[in-house]
């Protein structure tokens, strides 16, 4: 089990909100830190992964966890 | 409450508007493009501003190759005869500060007015709030207290060039847009599929891999070149089927659900025409695509300031889609590959808004 650092929920917001949210949170994190993600919007949820691997962080796992609902782990390079 | 509407309407407009050649082809073509734009993510405003914002290009691209087909088969269809060239007038100002507008007004109300359309059918209440604004806007702006801005842009500085209709170069566009449109393909065959199939074969995947097509179609989001073939030559077909119901046009938005507003208040007939059947289905079929993947789900914004930009948004994108002539869908996707000059020009501001804005809303400040 991962320890989680922080939580960032996002749920309802539409796009770019949860992208761009997410993007400025990981910024003020720290190098091993964990972020938890909660998203409900699927674009986003698709793109947050991808953003986050291209700014060089590890995608730990992204989970389905019910209709329109997902939970995605990052740790911070 | 859109079905409960539909259906009432339904009994009530069987005497007037034409069952078989307006209301169920519209739904049709409506029910696929919601499909499609759900399962594909298709909205411009992510693939313009995450361009900047994300320096993220596959929607874009979707986009561009969308219209590099439609513009192969909008020219065919215009040379074969079997549909009449029918661009969008250049009115210059209306044109431009029309898409600048649209543009600002796409990225407050988080989605342009396709984008705004299918996520109802998601169940986002933010793109709710921002459709009635974009219904209103564009009710206002067409008929109401706002004609006079609209219409001072239209006249006045339109009339020295009388350039209804003009396209880039005249009866000779349909070929001229053939031309790119090819070109549009061979790009996108060398540097897409060809490499795309390339790393399939050395992966030792088959070429064509038919497997699990339920999954593929209901259930994953399309890559964006399957989502831009899809709308393409949807749009095609809608031109057909449109032009069939009276109406000479491919795909539009606004006009759809200005046409809803219109016949609510006014109880006219007449303005129920193939466009209006098209976005009820559009909305019918995004519903259907998020409940088959199990994304449906009611959604409201954390912050209420959210509800009020997006009803902002609406109301701007309504008046920018009215000055111009067209939305995002109306100018961008179906006027363009006509070749159309004020399309093209409305495009290009379209782009701009949603760039200047996002700046503003998401950029400025950081490094």
């Amino acid at each position: 089990m991962v320890d989680i650092t922080d939580t960032l929920d996002v749920k309802g917001e539409v796009c770019p909100y949860p992208d761009v949210k997410s993007k400025r949170k990981v910024k003020k994190m720290k190098s091993g830190d964990v972020l938890k993600i909660l998203v409900d919007y699927p674009l986003s949820a698709e793109r947050i992964p991808e953003t986050m691997k291209s700014l060089g962080h590890e995608v730990i796992s992204i989970d389905k966890v019910g209709d329109a609902d997902w939970v995605i782990l990052v740790k911070i390079k | 409450m859109l079905i409960g509407l539909f259906s009432l309407k339904l009994s009530e407009v069987k005497k007037m508007v034409d069952i078989v050649t307006v209301v169920i082809p519209g739904l049709i073509v409506g029910i696929l493009f919601g499909f499609i734009l759900q399962r594909g993510r298709f909205c411009m405003n992510s693939a313009f501003r995450d361009i900047i914002l994300l320096k993220e290009y596959k929607l874009a691209k979707g986009v561009a190759l969308a219209l590099g087909v439609e513009m192969i088969g909008f020219s065919i269809l215009i040379l074969g005869g079997i549909v009449t060239a029918n661009p969008k007038p250049f009115t210059v100002l209306g044109s431009i500060l029309g898409g600048l507008i649209f543009g600002i007004g796409m990225v407050l109300a988080s989605g342009c007015a396709s984008g705004t359309s299918y996520r109802v059918g998601e169940g986002m209440t933010g793109s709710f709030v921002a459709l009635l604004g974009l219904g209103i806007g564009a009710y206002t702006t067409k008929s109401g207290v706002m004609s006079w801005a609209s219409s001072s842009l239209k006249t006045t500085i339109a009339d020295p060039i009388t350039s209804g209709g003009l396209r880039i170069a005249g009866d000779a566009t349909p070929i001229i847009m053939l031309i790119i449109g090819i070109a549009v393909i061979c790009v996108f065959v060398y540097f897409h599929l060809i490499p795309y199939l390339k790393e399939r074969k050395e992966k030792n995947e088959a070429i064509l891999d038919f497997s699990d097509m339920t999954t593929k179609i209901f259930k994953t989001a399309y890559p964006w070149w399957i989502s831009g073939l899809a709308i393409a030559i949807l749009n095609c077909a809608a031109w057909i089927s449109s032009a069939a119901g009276g109406r000479n046009y491919p795909l539009g938005i606004t006009a759809g659900w200005l046409g809803w507003l219109q016949w609510s208040v006014t109880g006219l007939d007449s303005a129920l025409n193939w466009l209006v059947f098209m976005v009820a289905g559009l909305v019918l079929g995004s519903l259907i695509a998020a409940i088959i993947s199990k994304e449906f789900k009611l959604r409201i914004p954390k912050e209420g300031k959210t509800l009020l930009l997006q009803f902002l948004g609406g109301l701007l994108m309504g008046f920018g889609a009215v000055t111009a002539g067209g939305c995002n869908i109306g100018n961008l996707l179906s006027g363009i590959p006509m070749g159309s000059v004020g399309s093209i020009m409305t495009g290009i501001f379209i782009v701009l808004g949603c760039w200047l804005m996002a700046y503003l809303l998401f950029m400025r400040g950081e490094e």
